[in-house]
């Protein structure tokens, strides 16, 4: 037995057949830049773990399958009520399975949080300008993701049936509907028919739980495979520079504080479902296409669509023998089309618009880029204006006004606003970058007065907390002594280590 | 004993028996004349099989009685077609059947309610509750003769009647400012202008199906009142209110389905009274106290409630777990 | 291989050694002790957190219990390691250098001449070859989409042009109840469909119709249409035609039909056009009429594709 035990042993013979030893010294030493802001695409990573963790457990006890059968559960308003089969299989996971509420509104709570999260790190990520060269791809591969998240989310949450989401079901057949050419044959070859058909659940399952959560989890793998490959990028700061990254080692430091992220985000998802009730289907009732409430609305992340439409003035062309519902095809698949492609290309446009063929591994501050942050503000305000919008009913209702007066002033409200955003963001963005140590706390002036009655003033030291030591950033130490040698510094001589090691060579 | 004694003590006698036995008499009489007239009603329009009987008699012993408001349908809340009738001195007391059955305050009650409807009606509906001016020709409110009761009763209780605010589009509900009780007195004053029906219906909810509640109320109800009875606000200016308001009551919800109130269509012949029944009984148990076994239930009005917890306790508060991880710049 | 060897081929590379009092290995905290303790504290609290849940799970306690021990526990647990390896583990900082991606110019010059050359040698001599097989797989990616898209279901064809209302078809509603002349007072609603379509979701979906008695007295919509809503009942599609949703709010006093997915109005009078909102067309009216037993029955069936607009949709409403 070697001097380093039973560990050495195994790194020996793992490192034999796989050759890992080398490269995995490299990985435990790899650096990661500690700031907060950078633990956002986490959040993402590990919603999606809570998502595959509580869906395998959803897919063991849902049919997919829109067979209409009688039900006969415990839930007394649904007694002997004809449902489809998917939708009870729903209500008895709700009620039947033990801790199958739980699990479902786990899963619904963490699919709502994962497109959140990536939503957040991608703000993250535009406006300190972590897309440009070497990382354009990552972000094609990120906004990708963003997409089938928001259709996996979508069709996720159309699988139980209900009468809500098989409103939102109708509304997406008619979306596609609207696209001209192909549009009714695109429906008629996913629905197998005419809306509702029989096919469309059984169809939307296989979508949800293999081909997007496959396609997710290759493109998460390029994610992260290019993020250790290109290495993190930082902020500007004390010992950073374009060719180095400073921060906190991967063993054992982020190891542990990221996998005590995982639990974390699973403990909070976890709460949110065992206290918040999310998608109580069994209220909503079983899905008949002539019944509908009133009030309904796609789960947040669809919720731009849904305004876009709701404020869409009713423009349909009709002509030559043929018909082109703008009122449907501009809102909801020309506007997000623009909207993602315009987020694909990015990095291409500001590429183009800048001139800047540099490798860039340092961060801008926002302030620092004015043009680019009041481009994303304008955009993030354009889609907050659209969220509102899709709540134009419950708006009207609160404040009690009428709801076409609210719908129009949504009307006024997606082209002013906006405009506004990028104009005051820019605005704050040349002050603060005109402003002499903004973001660090100011220290206080004493203001002398002499004898003559002139003022002078004189900068206060600064408070005992304000100021901190930080040390030069160094290499990840190779060896570290845990005993050291009773006769002092003589210790440190890489031929003869106290704890006796062969000699490790890089 | 001297005759004369003998003589008038008998005529005692005589006087003593003649007063309580003539009132007897009248008694027994005036009785007769009110019961045999009721019961003989009584007996003409139900038999064992609880079917109608001798009806046309029937409903025309009721008076003259302005059927305006209800579809011919069977069991639809129309007396003509009502399992239960009860007629009594040309004036409708009660009709229905087992599912709901619907009274009439008694006639007495209106001059009661007279003075009630002056004080508190009259300014905007007319002092002949036909909406015309008391002092011209001009009208000023809406003309309330042949509403029938339950209509009254309808708005009165639920407080949105006298309105506070006229130039409101619909009057609102709020606390009520006449008890149940004088809701029915001036209820039976307006009848006794022009009687009408609906009457006031009482739901009988024991052995109500709410899983056929629950489905009709999906089909009938949740496109205004939102399927978990939220309610929310309509077109110009007008709002389906809210159903999970515990002060709704299972008889105001079978008035409002029957009458029709404001913007709300009037479900007469479409619905029977067994299905108006079923959907009183799931409003006043599933959607008044929503079993919510998934936790808080955050107000019933679904997904965008739900983004806001996700966006701001969710992510939000993740990042704020973030912002304590790591280091700030 | 012996050590000997191994160092033979490999570099050397001086090894400074740090001591446990590096500060660079240092606590972050001030108070090392006293933060373990509080950590401590934390994981004997998750662990009693998860060993409830395992007992909520097990007796079957109400879900909040389960969820409220499982997320506890968890989250204890995470908060515990988290904060040991921020106020307990090395922060550094460290530094590890960024090795440039980029290979060296040769080595872009070697990787971009096999590419041209090669394929040059290919394609200048076989470039027969080349183009058969490039027109192969164009093929072969053209036929592809014949599974992987015609197979999964029909062409619409005429399917979405016409619905199941025929000439004398009987108005049912959900029960399959039929409709006389005194069933719905004015202001009344109610939905139809089709006799014997009641029940099957196809046809509820497209069939759906709503049924309205505006007044007492026959209703004309529109020119042309005089004898389509006899005794003032009026049936309209209940799909409307902006994206489908059952419009089945209706304002008695206003005579508007709302759709309530995105506000729609429709005015019931005169022949459902839209007074405000997204929606483009008119509902199509379906024109009735009452049979010698007094039932409700349809004249014909719609004059148009009932619901939201499509490219193949012809039909355009004038009124």
């Amino acid at each position: 037995m070697g001097p380093y035990g039973r560990v050495g042993q195994v790194v020996d013979e793992l490192d034999d057949r796989l050759g890992i030893a080398k490269g995995g010294r490299v990985f435990l030493d790899k650096i990661f830049p500690d700031h907060w802001s950078f633990m956002l695409g986490e959040i993402a990573l590990y919603s999606f773990v809570v998502l595959i963790a509580t869906g395998i457990f959803l897919a063991l006890y849902f049919v997919p399958s829109t067979n209409q059968v009688i039900y006969h559960g415990t839930y007394k308003p649904l007694r002997g009520q004809v449902v489809s089969e998917a939708y009870e299989s729903t209500v008895n996971i709700s009620f039947a399975v033990r801790g199958g509420l739980l699990v479902r509104q786990m899963h619904h709570w963490a699919a709502d949080i994962f497109v959140g999260s990536i939503v957040v790190h991608m703000a993250r990520v535009f406006f300190t300008g972590a897309f440009r060269k070497p990382r354009e791809t990552n972000w094609l591969i990120g906004t990708t993701m963003l997409i089938l998240a928001i259709l996996e989310g979508f069709i996720g949450y159309s699988l139980p049936d209900d009468l809500i989401s098989g409103t939102g079901l109708r509304i997406g057949y008619s979306i596609a509907e609207s696209i001209p050419f192909v549009g009714s044959y695109l429906t008629s070859f996913l629905w197998g028919g005419t809306f509702p058909g029989n096919v469309i659940i059984e169809r939307f399952y296989l979508i949800h739980v293999f081909i997007i959560p496959l396609a997710i989890a290759g493109l998460l793998a390029a994610h992260l495979g290019l993020l250790v490959r290109q290495k993190h990028t930082q902020f500007k700061g004390e010992g950073r520079t374009e060719t180095n990254v400073v921060g906190s080692p991967m063993f054992p430091t982020f190891m542990a504080k990221t996998t005590g992220f995982l639990f974390m985000v699973a403990g909070a998802t976890a709460l949110l479902g065992a206290f918040a009730q999310i998608n109580p289907i069994w209220q909503f009732g079983s899905y008949d296409p002539s019944k509908i409430s009133y009030a309904v609305q796609p789960d947040w992340y669809m919720g731009w669509l849904d305004g876009a439409l709701r404020i869409m003035p009713s423009w349909e062309f009709a002509g030559w023998g043929h018909t082109v519902p703008l009122e449907v095809f501009l809102p909801a698949v020309v506007f997000p089309g623009l909207i993602f492609t315009i987020a694909l290309l990015w990095p291409a446009l500001e590429h183009r618009i800048t001139g800047d063929n540099e490798l860039h591994n340092l961060l801008d501050r926002p302030r620092d880029r004015p043009k680019r942050t009041a481009a994303g503000a304008a955009l993030f305000a354009l889609l907050f204006v659209l969220f509102a919008a899709s709540s134009t009913d419950v708006l009207a209702n609160y404040f009690h006004l009428s709801l076409n007066f609210v719908l129009w002033a949504f009307r006024v409200l997606t082209f002013v606003v906006p405009i506004v955003v990028a104009f005051v963001t820019y605005g704050i963005c040349r002050e603060m970058q005109g402003v002499q140590g903004i973001g660090k706390r100011k220290r206080a002036v004493i203001v002398y007065r002499s004898a003559e009655g002139e003022y002078s003033t004189v900068t206060a030291a600064p408070r005992p907390d304000d100021e901190h030591e930080e040390l030069d950033p160094e290499p990840v130490p190779v060896r570290i002594d845990i005993e050291p040698l009773a006769n002092g510094p003589q210790a440190a001589n890489a031929e003869s280590s106290p704890t006796g090691a062969r000699r490790v060579t890089r | 004993m001297p005759d004369a004694r003998r003589r008038q003590v008998r005529r005692t006698q005589r006087r003593r028996l003649l007063l309580p036995g003539g009132l007897l008499a009248i008694a027994a009489l005036g009785f007769l004349a009110l019961v045999v007239p009721a019961v003989s009603a009584q007996a003409s329009t139900t038999d064992k099989t609880g079917k109608t009987t001798t009806l046309g008699n029937s409903i025309k012993s009721c008076g003259s009685l302005n059927l305006k408001g209800v579809s011919t349908a069977a069991n639809s809340g129309n007396p003509v077609t009502s399992t239960r009738l009860v007629c009594m001195d040309g004036a409708l007391i009660l009709y229905g059947n087992s599912s709901i059955t619907y009274a009439n305050p008694p006639a007495s009650f209106a001059a009661a309610g007279k003075l009630l409807f002056d004080q508190t009606c009259a300014s905007c509906h007319g002092s002949d509750a036909n909406g015309v001016s008391p002092t011209g020709t001009a009208t000023i409110g809406p003309n309330l003769q042949g509403v029938g009761t339950a209509t009254v009763d309808f708005w009165v209780t639920t407080g949105r009647m006298p309105a506070t605010d006229i130039a409101a589009v619909e009057a609102e509900r709020k606390p009520p400012k006449l008890t149940n009780l004088q809701a029915l007195e001036v209820a039976a004053y307006i009848n006794s202008l022009d009687p009408s029906v609906p009457a006031v219906p009482t739901p009988h909810l024991k052995g109500a199906n709410v899983a056929n509640g629950a489905s009709l109320f999906a089909l009938n109800c949740a496109a205004c009142h939102t399927i978990t009875g939220a309610g929310d606000a309509l077109a110009f200016g007008t709002n389906a209110p809210s159903l999970q308001d515990k002060k709704v009551t299972a008889q105001q919800v079978a008035e409002a389905v029957r009458i029709g109130p404001a913007n709300m269509p009037r479900f007469s012949g479409n619905l029977s009274d067994t299905q108006v029944r079923d959907i009183v009984a799931y409003v006043t148990t599933y959607i008044q106290h929503p079993t919510n076994p998934g936790g808080a239930g955050l107000g019933g009005v679904g997904p965008v409630a739900e983004g806001f917890i996700a966006l701001l306790l969710g992510v939000g508060g993740l990042a704020l777990i973030c912002f304590w991880i790591g280091e700030r710049a | 291989m012996s050590d000997d060897e191994q160092e033979t081929t490999r570099t050397r590379v001086p090894m400074p050694i740090a001591t446990l009092s590096d500060p660079h290995l240092g606590d972050a905290a001030k108070h090392p002790s006293r933060v373990e303790g509080i950590i401590a504290l934390i994981f004997v609290l998750g662990i009693v957190m998860t060993a409830g849940f395992g007992a909520a799970y097990w007796q079957n306690w109400n879900p909040w219990i389960i969820g409220g021990t499982m997320g506890a526990g968890l989250f204890l647990l995470g908060f515990g390691l988290t904060a040991w390896g921020k106020y307990l583990m090395p922060q550094g900082p460290f530094v590890e250098e960024r090795h440039v991606l980029a290979g060296s110019p040769e080595e872009r010059g070697a990787m971009s001449a096999a590419l041209v050359e090669r394929s040059a040698v290919v394609v200048k001599r076989r470039k027969l070859l080349g183009g058969l097989f490039a027109l192969g797989a164009g093929i072969f990616g053209i036929v592809a989409i014949f599974p992987l898209l015609r197979s999964l279901g029909p062409v619409p064809g005429t399917s979405l042009d016409r619905t199941d209302w025929r000439k004398g078809s009987l108005l049912v509603d959900s029960n399959g109840r039929s409709v006389k002349r005194g069933t719905l007072v004015v202001g009344g609603i109610m939905t139809v469909y089709p006799q014997n379509f009641e029940y099957s979701p196809n046809g509820q979906a497209t069939d759906q119709t709503v049924l309205i008695r505006v007044q007492d007295s026959d209703l004309v919509t529109a020119p042309g249409r005089e004898t389509w809503a006899p005794a003032g009942y009026v049936a309209y599609s209940k799909v409307c035609t902006h994206l489908g949703c059952p419009v089945g709010l209706y304002e008695q006093q206003l005579e508007l039909l709302v759709c309530p997915c995105h506000q729609s109005m429709f005015n019931v009078r005169n022949g459902a056009v839209p007074q405000f909102g997204p929606a483009p067309r008119p509902l199509p009216q379906l024109p009735l009429y009452f049979d010698s037993d007094g039932t409700l029955r349809a004249q014909t069936g719609f004059d148009q594709a009932v619901g939201p607009g499509f490219f193949e949709r012809t039909t355009t409403e004038k009124l």
